[in-house]
């Protein structure tokens, strides 16, 4: 083969010579391309997954125009300097000012405030906010459910979900990137705190139930909160109701004494069915049956009417304390 | 489907975040117009940004768009969702109608919508809220009280009468009918 190609090589220099008399430039295999294009790729495998880059490194990239977009985005007016607070990490400011110091930079100018602040007073809003509209939406739920379902909301994995399609992420001033999920959950934080400040507390509110009490839609609430011990629980909630005592009663079976036993328990209190449950032993299909009743008594079951989510919650019942 | 979706992302129309509920969020966050001064490809593009792009950004506050002269490079749209994907677009030769008509798709679309086949047209979380059927649903009350096993049940519901039995039968009538007959011949004697 590479006789071959020396041969055509030799026979293209004498013909451009022959005919033209001058120089001519040959056309041939390029035998650099390939051994190249190996090395290449040889050296990014030996360097290994790289980071994602920040898209702020980016040419076109204009932070100003970035930070008013996300406030028009939202239908909200923020002020941009306390936007831009909000957006600030405190890891990421102390970076700023070491380096500032470094380069001799006088230490009155240096002066910006991080995004702690707005933390704190963000999640006391988010907090009373979605407790008053728990407390609104799923009034019949005993304490313990609405503190559950506020826990979720309000936990950083859900939060953080929330924060990242809204478009955080490339907003954020931070160490690191992309920011991990406690830094974007914080930051939707200090946005809210942000947007109290700026627009006052009853936007925040709209806010909070925009953004984070629409989380619950199409949610199955039993996932989120499952009572721990739902036969005592339900006794308690009958004895509260003046329904009577609640009765397990074996409804049927089926496959008695093989690995594939099942069995139906529903439970009565006052000669009414409170609800049913199945299980592989009668023990767990009263449990079963106890959660089905408390979810009809506490309307929290599947065909329940959907989530309201343009109420306008007045500003008393929630407790801003 | 044809073969050449068998590798394409799959999946189910969803509006992120729950989008719509509450408010709606436009989920284009960023555009960018690449183009090139002087080449003819980019005409359109220019005329576009001479007579749209001021009047877009205005009625748009919530997009973000970045214009990016190039030499002798071809007409490029990019648009950056909320859910972090990117769509990029030629727009070689188009004229500024077509870049409108395409800019519009991309701010009422949350990714590229091309480039996802859907299973279905619908989805939802909740698929029965009667939930599903099992054997014990609408039982007749006569199962209730009945102890297995047992030999009515055990029976196929349609047996077939034997030829001994439809003797047996043809026989007991002949004998019913014959004493009869006798009665009556006894009684006229």
């Amino acid at each position: 083969m590479s006789l071959f190609r020396s041969a055509t090589g030799v026979l293209c220099l004498t013909r451009s010579i022959n005919v033209a008399g001058g120089v001519q430039p040959r056309r041939h295999i390029k035998r650099w391309v390939s051994p190249t294009l190996r090395e290449l790729a040889h050296r990014v495998q030996k360097q290994g997954p790289q980071k994602p880059e920040p898209r702020s490194g980016f040419i076109e990239w204009n932070y100003r125009s970035e930070l008013f977009a996300f406030g028009k985005r939202l239908n909200e007016e923020f002020q941009l300097p306390l936007l831009q607070t909000a957006f600030m990490q405190s890891t990421y400011a102390h970076q700023e000012q070491e380096r500032q110091r470094k380069l001799g930079i006088a230490e009155a100018d240096l002066q910006r405030g991080d995004n702690s602040e707005l933390i704190a007073k963000g999640a006391h809003i988010a907090k009373a906010y979605v407790e008053a509209y728990l407390r609104y939406a799923l009034p019949k739920v005993p304490e313990i459910g609405h503190r559950e379902i506020t826990t979720y909301l309000l936990s950083n994995e859900s939060l953080a979900h929330v924060s990242l399609h809204l478009g955080t992420k490339d907003l954020i001033l931070s160490t690191e990137y992309p920011p991990s999920e406690e830094t974007l959950a914080k930051t939707l934080q200090a946005i809210i705190g942000a947007l109290a400040d700026s627009n006052g507390v009853e936007r925040a509110f709209l806010f909070v139930r925009d953004f984070i009490c629409t989380q619950l839609n199409q949610k199955d609430l039993l996932e989120i909160w499952t009572p721990e011990q739902p036969m005592q629980l339900l006794s308690d909630v009958c004895k509260q109701r003046n329904l009577g005592e609640p009765e397990p009663r074996l409804l049927a079976d089926c496959g008695k004494n093989t690995v594939l036993a099942a069995y139906n328990v529903g439970i009565y209190a006052d000669r009414k069915l409170l609800g049913k449950g199945f299980g592989e032993n009668v023990q767990q299909a009263t449990e079963t049956a106890a959660i089905d009743a408390l979810q009809a008594l506490f309307d929290m079951h599947d065909s329940r009417r959907p989530f309201d989510f343009r109420v306008q919650l007045e500003a008393q019942h929630v407790r801003l304390g | 489907m044809s073969n050449s979706h068998l590798f394409l992302k799959s999946g189910f129309p969803r509006a992120p975040l729950q989008n719509g509920l509450g408010r709606y969020v436009c989920q284009l966050q960023r555009l960018t117009l690449k183009f090139c001064k002087n080449n003819g490809s980019s005409k359109g593009m220019r005329d576009f940004i001479e007579n749209h792009l001021v009047d877009f950004a205005k009625e748009n506050p919530g997009i973000v768009v970045y214009v990016k002269p190039r030499r002798h490079r071809t007409p490029v749209l990019v648009g950056e969702y909320l859910n972090g994907e990117r769509e990029w677009m030629s727009c070689r030769n188009n004229t500024q109608e077509e870049i409108t008509k395409w800019i519009d798709l991309l701010k009422t679309q949350n990714g590229n919508s091309s480039s996802l086949r859907l299973r279905k047209m619908w989805h939802t979380d909740v698929p029965s809220i009667q939930g599903p059927w099992t054997p014990f649903l609408l039982r007749s009350p006569d199962a209730q009280n009945q102890s297995y096993p047992s030999e009515q049940a055990s029976k196929p519901l349609d047996v077939p009468q034997s030829a001994t039995e439809k003797l047996l039968e043809l026989f007991k009538q002949q004998q019913l009918e014959g004493g009869q007959e006798l009665l009556t011949k006894k009684r006229a004697e």
